[in-house]
């Protein structure tokens, strides 16, 4: 890739101390991610994908090996705010009505109460949620949760999003409406935002990604990387494309190669 | 369901509830007929075990007995002096639970900051509760005299002594409850400490907080009203027990009386902690 990369992870290892003995959670881990990027980890579970993401954001530190965005180190870029995230749950704050929700990281961010409210209405807009900013979150269904979690992280125009299985417990045809609806909301964000994508479903990482990454587990180590060749933008008709159907079926036996 | 749907659904539910207030008025018929069902057998257990007045009066002597005139038949009615009585009391275990809550969440704060502090302190939390409060109340009571404190100062101290510790311990549970996520949310919005404490773990321990608080409305009118049976103390609804106990063989009902009003002195504060609860965690899912 001749793009300068926003993400760089070179020789990356990561080792937790356990009751019987030093586990290996990920080992030589080398990754170059462009700007912009929609990049997917998958594997199966104990293969360190949540782990990697956590290293990137700073979340937790690596044993061994150096990872660079933006140039700074992973703290750094998170004491910049360059990292919006979205967990399995939505971690709402249930004491918060949905637009206060959006607001959280804009009011620890010190940002004024008009610009703050309309920022947040903005984002409920962009997800399809004007209406429901004075509810609060236990009224909303689990894919409506799942969106403010989404207009949350994206409401401070971090460039890198980092989600970790935010559709895992989804119903399918919530899922594929919400990976839809999160395609359309990465392509309209004004910013070139870069996604690493957590995810354990194989026709999900191939419907959103640029670039699936697969990992094979104990220890946690990169497989094989898989460009997604499919054409932009993505709808229902892509999903039944031959070509999406191959790089299923490639992805599926790379992750059953070992 | 669709997304609208579900809100529509949740809205004509809570209409419901205002229109119909019999859903509102079923739980409080319910706590009458549990009354009058422990009145009834209270009645029968009398006849059947035969047990006499003296040991055991009739409901209507106990219900009469608010309506003596102990001080002649112009002084004020025995319910009016009960009332005076409970009043002070109540006066004397708000202070103690403000003085104990502030206390307790204050503990709570400084044990969630440090593990350390924690383990080196939460043990004399502990064993101060297992000190019995008949023993400290007149050691409180007595010492506080000497130094010419205030009289429902030394009361409120024993109440507080007693409230303290529910609060430390609800609120601790409530600091820690806030989740990994939660919190790794926060940090990767790079928020202080203080944010942190303020707009996730503080909110998020408050449903444990009320929890604890209404333990220690309860508790801190016990410690009031221990603190007022040594000798010495002029009002509160203790002495009028005392009193009452005393002279027991004179007139059994009033002790039951007496008994009955500092009932409901804790049944009062209990349900203004749970109003305030309704009032400031309404907006949660209920658990």
């Amino acid at each position: 890739m001749n793009t300068p990369a926003i993400i760089a992870i070179e020789q990356v290892s990561k080792t937790y101390e356990s009751g019987g003995g030093p586990v290996v959670a990920l080992q030589d881990i080398n990754l170059t991610i462009a700007p912009g990027e929609f990049i997917s980890l998958i594997g199966p579970s104990g293969c360190g994908k949540s782990t990697l993401m956590r290293l990137i954001g700073d979340l937790a530190q690596p044993s061994a090996g150096s990872i660079r965005v933006k140039g700074k180190t992973p703290e750094q870029a998170r004491r910049d705010r360059d990292y919006g995230i979205v967990f399995q749950a939505p971690v709402l704050y249930d004491w918060r009505t949905v637009r206060k929700n959006v607001e959280l990281p804009l009011e620890v961010m010190g940002l004024n109460d008009t610009p703050r409210s309309e920022r947040a209405n903005a984002m409920l807009s962009l997800v399809g949620l004007q209406d429901f900013g004075d509810a609060y979150p236990w009224q909303l269904s689990g894919g409506m949760q799942q969106r403010v979690s989404i207009a949350r992280a994206l409401a401070f125009s971090p460039s890198i999003l980092l989600m970790d299985e935010p559709f895992g417990a989804l119903d399918e045809m919530t899922r594929e409406r919400m990976q839809a609806e999160l395609l359309r909301i990465w392509g309209g964000a004004e910013t070139d935002t870069t996604v690493i994508f957590v995810t354990h479903s194989i026709p999900e990482a191939v419907f959103l990604s640029d670039r699936v990454v697969v990992m094979s587990p104990r220890p946690g180590r990169i497989e094989r990387v898989i460009s997604i060749d499919l054409p932009r933008p993505r709808d229902v008709t892509t999903r039944e494309a031959p070509r999406f159907f191959e790089l299923v079926t490639e992805v599926r036996e790379s992750l059953h190669e070992h | 369901m669709s997304d609208g749907a579900v809100l529509a659904q949740q809205a004509s539910d809570s209409n419901r509830q205002h229109r119909l207030p019999w859903s509102r008025v079923r739980p409080w018929l319910f706590a009458l007929l549990i009354l009058v069902v422990l009145a009834v057998l209270w009645e029968i257990v009398k006849v059947v075990f035969q047990v006499s007045d003296q040991k055991l009066p009739h409901l209507w002597a106990i219900g009469s007995a608010f309506f003596d005139r102990p001080r002649g038949a112009d002084g004020p009615l025995r319910a009016a002096i009960l009332f005076e009585s409970a009043l002070a009391t109540f006066g004397e275990a708000l202070a103690g639970f403000v003085i104990g809550g502030l206390l307790g969440i204050l503990l709570a704060m400084l044990f969630a900051s440090s593990r350390l502090l924690e383990r080196g302190l939460l043990p004399y939390v502990v064993g101060s509760q297992t000190v019995p409060i008949l023993a400290i109340a007149p050691m409180v009571v007595v010492g506080l005299g000497q130094l010419n404190a205030p009289d429902w100062l030394a009361k409120a101290i024993v109440a507080a002594y007693l409230t303290f510790f529910p609060v430390t311990i609800g609120m601790l549970r409530g600091l820690r409850s806030a989740s990994p996520d939660a919190l790794d949310l926060m940090r990767s919005y790079a928020a202080s400490p203080l944010q942190v404490f303020v707009k996730l773990r503080f909110p998020a321990a408050l449903p444990n907080l009320f929890t604890s608080l209404k333990i220690a409305a309860t508790a801190s009118v016990i410690g009031a009203l221990v603190a007022e049976l040594p000798a010495g103390s002029q009002k509160g609804i203790g002495v009028e027990i005392i009193k009452a106990a005393q002279f027991y063989n004179a007139n059994p009902p009033l002790l039951f009386a007496t008994i009955l009003m500092s009932a409901l002195i804790g049944l009062c504060f209990y349900g203004a902690v749970a109003l305030a609860e309704q009032l400031i965690v309404r907006e949660r899912k209920a658990e």
